[in-house]
């Protein structure tokens, strides 16, 4: 029997409420707002009351996919990391690194946008960095 | 209070009488609920007072009903205030929980937080630390039954129009567990985008509400509006209290009249 | 935003324009609703008469894309009537003359006519703004999904400054960022021309100080492409690779039609996603993300507070959090990246970026803190341009003059389309809609049009149109309504099968580059 709280923040508007997800015997099983945030102060709208609900939806992807003979197929995560690097490799080998673009996320972390711009300025070498903040 | 709470958990939980005890924790700098499993884990534990009284309550009792459903076996301790008992008292009436698979780990609240909530029963029958406060007069309904009606309709039709069916009244309500809910029925209630229709989105969620809520007040503090939704619950609860001498939760084993046939008593 | 959310409580008149508050900001309504109890003043302009709008003192219905008409109007009457804060102006802002000769010249009968509004609703607007203690815009994507966005958005801060109603607690400009961490995305560098905390890519000591730190000899110093850039950098065969995490931008870019060719040419499309959205479909190589509930990190909210993400739960079946995604990538690729946890990475950005300098995950506990917060005893910033100290030295008055949209009606498409959200869902639906609970509150898209529009196409609520625009056309059910006035018809952007990026105009702004999805001309008719 394992029952916990997490203490997070909403993923989808820019209100940026608090809540706790609950979780038993790891799967999710509600969302309860916390009282003392000062952000939402212990209330949410309808979108972050049922977050918990998509998060282990069955149409999650699960495994890496490559397109093969025109078909996406499901392939292990070397098969797919090796893949994705080589042909980067390749593109700016042949066309130079302002031949790649990055689109980075409104939707995920702060950490994880600042490691795709790295990897686009540092590694690639292109500021071709953009994400739709504009939409 | 909060030590002798503390040795009479630690007590429940070395002697095995419970599997776990439901109560509130303080961590990342707030205050969650949490589920402790030994007397040890009991450091960060708190009674949901952070800057002023009551301020951190959480519905432990819908967790509970989660717990109790996922190890049916299992005995429980749990936080309670007067009005989380009356919770237990209608939620073991309504067959959510088995009586003798919960105890009770009550203390009562102080008289300010009973005036503020105009409560019925500030404090719970297990009480285990705190002193039995006094109940308090329904003065805010008084207030509003003083208006004429027209005022009073003007009044909830303005409060109802800012709501934006975040459905967080019902899903924060420990008392409210139905599997399907009436307020997303759409033969009642429109669907489609706001405003909500009202007041058939209320005052539908006021009648379902009539037998069963407690007067918690955790509607009232997650509704993102400020809408005075346990105004208008006690006004429910005083006309079943009135008319049908019924309050729900105030005694163990009571009857709720709606779900009984013959004459009211 | 330049204020804090909780200051809108105490302001004297929130004036709330191109933001649908309370479906698309609940929390924030919340603020306003107390506000209004507090007996604050509400000034609403918007084309859709929206839920907010309800509450308002002053309702200003305008014609979609006359925003700039209606605020240089507001402003003509605030010097006329002598309204302006004069103090404020001459010790705080510059180029105040060349803004007043052209507001001096605008002529209050042609904004009435050119917004469709009174000149009494703009002089009642005006005053409300002006004469209040304390005054705070409120805006959305309503302002800046347009091609004149940035003019719109310079026309707000004139407004303000005019009035010195900016730089004081619960005042100021307050844009609401549509999701959740487009905040934090554009702080951690995900645009073409700046690098983490808005340091230029063009600036060589920003530069050298970012090379120095990742160890390479030097970084790109040019600007880079946007996304409408890069997209039709496919077409002309200059962008061979694009590497998308967690955007679907064939559901939420405008002339969706037109994306899908551009991604379906590109030679190598990588898609970083939790779901196998419209885009990820068309992807070479698709690499399963995992969610906010199965990872550590921070977001940013609207009003620059950081806070964290905690994992909740293990990452399902064999996805991974995003951050390790693009570690095993830049591994494989041959440039090195050896972090651990979301926390290492913090540590760097917080060495590399003044705004973030004095945060860490443990003074993260509790509140969060708001940047600016240089220093680890720095309390964190909870609002902007103190006491009208602006970031550039002083406040820069523009002269903005009305350009009207870049598509307008005509015979063949009358009608004009705005776009935007319904309460229970979040941008392209990827989440929401996979969310029992919301899809089955609002489980399809719908077009709103006005009585008499619908009585001219011989339609009823529920019945289905075919809608068209210059770009393609869709199909869906129309819902019969007032909310839009004669002439205008509004449509969720949220579902993919009634795609109404399909329709919308792709020009964009020529500053920010972001596209005009609020204005574009329709044609509905009856299937
Ligand atoms: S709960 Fe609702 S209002 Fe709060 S951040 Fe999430 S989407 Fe926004
Ligand atoms: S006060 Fe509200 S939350 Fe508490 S029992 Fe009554 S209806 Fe439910
Ligand atoms: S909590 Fe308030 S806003 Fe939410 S559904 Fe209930 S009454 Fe409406």
């Amino acid at each position: 029997m394992e029952y916990k709280t997490t203490l997070t923040t909403c993923t989808y508007c820019g209100c940026g409420c608090n809540f706790y997800l609950e979780t038993l015997d790891g799967k999710l099983t509600n969302t309860i707002p916390c009282k003392t945030s000062p952000v939402n102060e212990g209330k949410l709208c309808i979108k972050g009351w049922n977050v918990h609900q998509f998060v282990q939806n069955d149409r999650r992807l699960k495994k890496p996919l490559l397109r093969k003979g025109g078909e996406l197929v499901e392939v292990e995560w070397e098969e797919a990391l090796a893949y994705t690097a080589d042909r980067l490799k390749a593109v700016t080998a042949e066309k130079g690194g302002d031949a790649v673009g990055f689109l980075a996320s409104a939707k995920v972390t702060n950490e994880e946008n600042y490691l795709l711009q790295k990897f686009a300025r540092a590694a690639i070498g292109t500021n071709n960095v953009d994400h739709c903040a504009r939409l | 209070m909060i030590e002798t709470i503390k040795q009479h958990v630690a007590g429940l939980l070395t002697e095995k009488k419970i599997a776990g005890f439901l109560g509130l924790i303080e961590k990342n700098g707030h205050v969650a609920p949490h589920l402790f499993k030994d007397g040890e884990s009991l450091a960060g534990f708190t009674l949901g007072d952070r800057k002023t009284a009551g301020d951190a309550r959480y519905p432990l009792n819908k967790t509970l009903v989660t717990l109790s459903r996922a190890y049916p076996e299992e005995t429980f301790g749990v936080l309670v205030r007067g009005c989380d008992e009356r919770g237990l008292y209608g939620l073991f009436r309504l067959n959510q929980l088995t009586e003798d698979r919960v105890i009770p780990v009550g203390f009562s609240c102080p008289a300010e937080l009973s005036e503020a909530c105009e409560c019925r029963k500030p404090y719970p029958d297990s009480l285990v630390a705190g002193e039995k406060t006094e109940s308090s007069q329904l003065k805010k309904v008084a207030e509003m039954d003083g208006k004429d009606l027209a005022r009073r309709f003007d009044f909830w039709t303005a409060q109802f129009v800012k709501c934006v069916k975040c459905y967080g009244c019902r899903d924060v309500c420990p008392m409210c567990f139905c599997k399907e809910c009436s307020l997303e029925c759409e033969d009642l209630v429109a669907k489609g985008d706001l405003p909500v229709e009202v007041p058939v989105f209320h005052l539908t969620r006021a009648m379902h509400m009539a037998d069963r809520c407690v007067d918690c007040g955790l509607c009232d503090e997650a509704c993102p509006s400020d809408i005075p939704l346990r105004l208008l619950y006690k006004k429910t609860a005083q006309i079943m209290d009135t008319d049908y001498g019924f309050t729900s939760g105030l005694n163990k084993n009571e009857r709720s009249p709606l779900s009984q046939m013959g004459p009211a008593k | 935003m330049t204020n804090g959310v909780a200051e809108l409580e105490n302001t004297d008149t929130i004036f709330i324009i191109g933001s649908n508050t309370a479906t698309a900001h609940p929390l924030v309504a919340t603020r306003i609703f107390r506000a209004l109890e507090k007996g604050a003043k509400l000034v609403v302009a918007d084309p859709r008469k929206n839920q907010i709008a309800e509450f308002a003192d002053l309702y200003l219905q305008h014609k979609p894309g006359s925003d700039v008409t209606l605020l240089n109007g507001m402003m003509k009457v605030i010097l006329d009537q002598g309204l302006q804060d004069q103090a404020f102006i001459d010790a705080n802002t510059e180029e105040f003359d060349g803004f007043k000769a052209l507001i001096d010249g605008v002529d209050l009968d042609a904004c009435a006519a050119a917004t469709g509004l009174t000149v009494d609703g703009i002089e009642q607007a005006a005053a409300l703004y002006a004469k209040a203690g304390t005054a705070s815009i409120v805006y959305c994507m309503g302002i800046t999904q347009h091609t004149n966005g940035v003019d719109n958005v310079k026309s707000l801060a004139n407004l303000s400054m005019v009035t010195g109603n900016i730089g004081r607690e619960s005042t100021g400009v307050n844009p609401l960022r549509g999701q959740n961490n487009v905040q934090g995305a554009c702080d951690m560098g995900g645009l073409p021309n700046v690098l983490t905390g808005y340091q230029p890519v063009t600036l060589g000591a920003a530069s050298k100080k970012f090379a120095d730190a990742w160890g390479v000899d030097e970084l790109p110093t040019q600007i880079g492409l946007t996304i409408p850039e890069m997209l039709s950098g496919i077409e002309e065969e200059k962008v061979h690779a694009l590497w998308v995490m967690g955007e679907n931008p064939v559901v939420s870019d405008p002339d969706a039609d037109h994306v899908v060719k551009a991604l379906e040419k590109v030679d190598l499309l990588i898609v970083q996603d939790i779901f196998l959205t419209p885009t990820a479909r068309l992807a070479d190589v698709v690499l399963p993300g995992c969610s906010f509930a199965e990872k550590d990190g921070t977001f940013v909210n609207t009003e620059r507070r950081i806070t964290r993400v905690r994992k909740a739960v293990e990452p399902v079946g064999e996805s991974k959090a995003d951050w390790e995604i693009i570690r095993d990538v830049s591994n494989a690729f041959g440039f090195e990246m050896a972090y651990d946890s979301p926390e290492e990475i913090f540590t760097e950005i917080a060495e590399l970026t003044p705004s973030y300098g004095g945060v860490s995950y443990g003074r993260l506990e509790g509140d969060g803190i708001q940047w600016p917060c240089p220093t680890p005893e720095h309390p964190g910033t909870p609002f902007l341009h103190k006491d009208g100290r602006f970031t550039r030295g002083k406040g820069l008055f523009h002269a903005i003059e009305y350009k009207g949209p870049a598509e307008v009606v005509d015979a063949e498409y009358p009608l004009w389309m705005t776009t935007g959200r319904v309460y229970a869902h979040y941008h392209t639906g990827t989440m929401t809609r996979n969310s029992v609970a919301l899809d089955r509150e609002i489980p399809e898209g719908f077009l709103e049009i006005h009585p008499e529009d619908a009585a001219a196409i011989g339609v009823c609520d529920g019945h289905r149109v075919r809608l068209a625009s210059r770009r393609g056309e869709i199909e869906t059910r129309v819902s019969i309504t007032e909310r839009v006035e004669k002439g205008v018809v509004f449509m969720p952007f949220h579902f993919e099968e009634a795609n109404v990026n399909k329709l919308t105009n792709p020009s964009f702004d020529p500053i920010a580059k972001i596209p005009e999805l609020k204005v574009c001309a329709v044609a509905v008719e009856k299937i």
